[in-house]
C-alpha cells in the first residue's frame, strides 16, 4: 500500500483492525513483560540496526519507507495515564480509555496524507527532529519469526526559532520477520507525562 | 486596580487591544473579576459516578476537589489544606473515604469538612480552636444537564441564570437522547500551550472562519479539499447569550463527518427520527453539525467530535487544555468506540484538527513581545449584525461566518473586568424560566 503515491488514496481500503483484534492486540501489549528467552547475539544486532534505522527515517521525514515497515496488521497505541493512588484498583492503562494514538495502519496513512498535503502551515518550515532510541532489548515469543523488543527513546523537536520539546518514553513493540527484515506488528508507547508538557503530538514514536 | 476595560475592547465596530493577551496586570485582574466570579466547569457527573468518587482539577489557577458524598450529593471544594496550605490531594482520581493531608495528617470528609488529626487533644484543648472552621473551602455548585459548574463567589447570580437561554441550545448536545450523558472514560487529554487562554476561547466561541484556512490540511487526506464542509452564511447562524457562544449550521453532521468513519454517520442519520421528534428539527440538525461554542469563560466544545474542554489559564502566556469526550449514555458501546477514536485522532494533541491550532495561539500570543506590536489593535469588524427571521432565544446573528460572537464575548469581558461588584454586571433576560414559572 501507498498512503502518498497518489495525492488522495482510498483509505477505506487500507488495513484497519476490528475493535476486537485491536483490543486484544492492546492486552498482548499489556502483557509483554519480557518474559521470554533472549534472543541470541546476533539477532539482537540486527533488530538494533533496525530500530536505529527507524529513527533516521522519522529524522529525515521519510515517511513513506517509514509507513513500509509497519505491518498491515498494525496496532499503534499511546494510551493516557492518570496520576492514581497506589490503593486504587483501577487499571491504569486500558483500551476503553482515551488515548493520543490508537491506530491502525489506515490511520497512519491518514497522518502522512496530512503532512504530504503541504497544506499543513504548521510544519511548514519544517520541525527539526532527533529520535535516540537506547535501551533495546528483544526476546522470542514462542511465534517463530517474531520478537518481543522493549526500548526506551528521546524525541527532541525544534521548529522556528525558539519552539521545542523534548520527549522521553518507552515503547514495547512486536516485531515481526519478513524478507530479512523486520515489521512493526504492535507497539506500545509509554509516555511518562500525565499533563503533556507541550502543545501535540505531531511526530511518529 | 482602577482599570478601564472599556477603553480595551471596542465591541460596536470590532476591535481588541492586544495587551489583553500580554499583560500580567491584566491578567492577575482577570483572576479576580473574571475567574473568581463566573460558573466554571469543573467536571462532568459521570465521572464521579458513585459516593467517594472523586476527581481533582482546576478552577483557573485555583486547584480544587470534585467529590460525591454519601448522600450523593456533589461537592467542590479547595484542594488546599488550611493548616500550612498544602495540597490535599495529589491523584487526578479515585475513590476512598477522606482525603488526608501528606504534612500533617489533617483528615477532611467527602464535603471537605475537617474530621480529625493526629494528637487531636492538642487542639481540643486550644481555647477558640474549633473543627468546623478549618474543613477546605466549600464552592458553590450548580448542575445542568450532567454538567457540574462551581463558583467561590456568593454574590453570583444562580447557575441557571448564569447560563440563561444559551441552555435551550445546549440542550442540542445535552439533552438528544434519554438517559443523559457520560464522558468517556480514562481522564482528560491535557497539553501545555504557550498561548493565552482567550484565544482558544474566542477561536470556540464563533470563529469557523479559521477552519477553511488552517485546518485546510488536516481536513483533505480525509475527505478532500475543506474536508467536503460547505460554510457558508446561507441558514447557518451565531448566537450569543451572557457571552457563551455558538456558531452553526443545520448540517446535523458535518462536524461528525470529518472523523472519517462511515459507521459514525450512519449511527447518527438512524437516530434523527427520534431527535428531531425530542428537540424539534431547528436543535436536532444542530447535533453534529459544522459548529464550536464557548461557554464563557473558558468552557468549550465541538458538537459531532463532541469534545468539551477548559482552557486553564497558567499565566498570561500559558494555558492548559483538558479535554474529555462526552456521548449519549444510550448509545452502543461499538458506536461509542468509535466516537472515542474519532474525537481523539482530530481534537486531542495528537489530532490531525487540533495541532493545526496550537501554533497560530501561541504566536498570536507570543508575537506581543514587541512593544510596537501589542500596540497594534486586533480585527473583530468582520460582518455586521444580522438579523434572523425566527424567534430564537438569545442574541441571533444570520450567518456563521461572522465576529458577532467574538465581539459579544470580548464586551463580557471588559463588562466583568469594569464592574466593581455582581451588581454592576447584566444579566440577560432568562425567558426559559419565566416561560416555565408561566
Ligand atoms: S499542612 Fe495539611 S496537615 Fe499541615
Ligand atoms: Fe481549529
Amino acid at each position: 500500500m501507498n498512503a502518498t503515491a497518489n495525492k488522495k488514496p482510498d483509505y477505506g481500503s487500507l488495513p484497519r483492525l476490528t475493535m476486537e483484534q485491536a483490543r486484544e492486540a492492546a492486552y498482548h501489549l499489556l502483557a509483554m513483560k519480557g518474559e521470554g528467552a533472549d534472543v541470541g547475539i546476533d539477532l539482537l544486532h540486527r533488530i538494533e540496526r533496525f530500530y536505529y534505522k527507524e529513527a533516521r527515517m522519522l529524522d529525515e521525514e521519510r515517511y513513506q519507507e517509514w509507513y513500509d515497515l509497519l505491518a498491515d496488521d498494525l496496532f499503534y497505541w499511546m494510551p493516557l495515564t492518570e496520576s492514581r493512588f497506589r490503593r486504587d484498583p483501577r487499571p491504569t492503562l486500558s483500551p476503553e480509555h482515551m488515548a493520543y494514538f490508537d491506530e491502525s495502519k489506515a490511520d497512519i496513512a491518514v497522518r502522512i496524507g496530512r503532512i504530504a498535503s503541504n497544506l499543513v502551515w504548521t510544519e511548514d518550515p519544517p520541525t527539526r527532529h532527533v529520535y535516540i532510541v537506547a535501551g533495546i532489548e528483544a526476546f522470542e515469543t514462542g511465534v517463530p519469526g517474531e520478537y518481543e523488543v522493549h526500548s526506551t527513546f528521546t524525541q527532541y523537536r525544534n521548529r522556528g526559532e525558539n519552539d521545542e520539546a523534548t520527549l522521553h518514553g518507552r515503547r514495547r513493540d512486536l516485531l515481526r520477520e519478513v524478507d530479512g527484515s523486520f515489521q512493526v506488528v504492535r507497539r506500545l508507547i509509554l509516555l511518562p507525562q500525565s499533563v503533556l508538557q507541550t502543545k501535540n503530538l505531531s511526530v511518529f514514536f | 486596580m482602577n482599570f478601564d476595560a472599556s477603553s480595551l475592547v471596542d465591541s460596536e465596530f470590532g476591535t481588541v487591544d492586544r495587551r489583553i493577551f500580554w499583560d500580567k496586570d491584566i491578567y492577575e485582574l482577570e483572576q479576580e473579576r473574571i475567574f473568581a466570579r463566573s460558573w466554571l466547569f469543573v467536571a462532568h457527573e459521570s465521572q464521579i459516578a458513585e459516593p467517594g468518587a472523586f476527581v481533582t482539577t482546576y478552577m483557573a489557577e485555583d486547584s480544587v476537589i470534585v467529590a460525591r458524598g454519601d448522600n450523593d450529593e456533589i461537592n467542590v471544594f479547595l484542594n488546599s489544606c488550611p493548616h500550612r496550605g498544602n495540597r490535599v490531594c495529589f491523584a487526578d482520581s479515585g475513590k476512598g473515604r477522606q482525603f488526608t493531608c501528606n504534612y500533617h495528617g489533617w483528615a477532611f470528609g467527602l464535603n471537605g469538612d475537617l474530621k480529625k488529626m493526629p494528637k487531636m487533644g492538642l487542639y481540643k484543648n486550644t481555647p477558640g480552636f474549633r473543627m468546623e472552621d478549618w474543613g477546605l473551602k466549600r464552592a458553590r455548585v450548580g448542575n445542568y444537564k450532567g454538567l457540574i459548574f462551581a463558583t467561590f463567589c456568593e454574590d453570583a447570580p444562580s447557575l441557571e441564570d448564569w447560563l440563561g437561554d444559551f441552555r435551550w441550545y445546549l440542550d442540542a448536545v445535552l439533552d438528544v437522547e434519554p438517559g443523559g450523558t457520560e464522558f468517556l472514560p480514562g481522564g482528560a487529554t491535557r497539553s501545555v500551550l504557550k498561548c493565552n487562554w482567550k484565544f482558544p476561547a474566542d477561536n470556540f466561541v464563533g470563529d469557523i472562519y479559521h477552519a477553511l484556512w488552517t485546518h485546510l490540511g488536516g481536513a483533505e487526506p480525509t475527505l478532500g479539499p475543506h474536508g467536503g464542509v460547505v460554510v457558508d452564511n446561507e441558514g447557518s447562524y451565531q448566537v450569543s447569550v451572557n457571552g457563551h457562544g455558538w456558531e452553526f449550521n443545520h448540517s446535523f453532521f458535518g462536524n461528525a463527518a470529518t472523523m472519517g468513519d462511515k459507521e459514525i454517520i450512519r449511527y447518527m442519520k438512524s437516530r434523527e427520527e427520534a431527535i428531531t421528534a425530542r428537540l424539534g428539527q431547528f436543535r436536532a440538525k444542530m447535533w453534529g453539525a459544522v459548529s464550536s461554542a464557548t461557554i464563557f469563560p473558558n468552557f468549550s466544545f465541538l458538537p459531532g467530535y463532541f469534545t468539551f474542554r477548559t482552557y486553564q489559564p497558567r499565566g498570561p502566556l500559558e494555558t492548559e487544555i483538558h479535554a474529555w469526550t462526552l456521548v449519549p449514555k444510550n448509545m452502543p458501546d461499538e458506536v461509542k468506540d468509535r466516537f472515542r477514536r474519532g474525537s481523539m485522532r482530530t481534537f486531542s494533541p495528537a489530532g490531525i484538527l487540533e495541532m493545526d491550532d496550537g501554533e497560530n495561539w501561541e504566536h498570536s500570543t507570543t508575537i506581543n513581545r514587541g512593544y510596537v506590536t501589542r500596540h497594534q489593535k486586533l480585527c473583530y469588524a468582520m460582518g455586521a449584525d444580522t438579523a434572523v427571521e425566527e424567534d430564537l432565544p438569545g442574541k441571533v446573528n444570520a450567518g456563521q461566518v461572522s465576529d458577532h460572537n467574538q465581539r459579544l464575548f470580548f464586551k463580557r469581558w471588559a463588562e466583568m473586568m469594569k464592574a466593581e461588584s455582581w451588581a454592576d454586571i447584566p444579566l440577560a433576560e432568562n425567558t426559559l424560566d419565566r416561560e416555565a414559572a408561566e
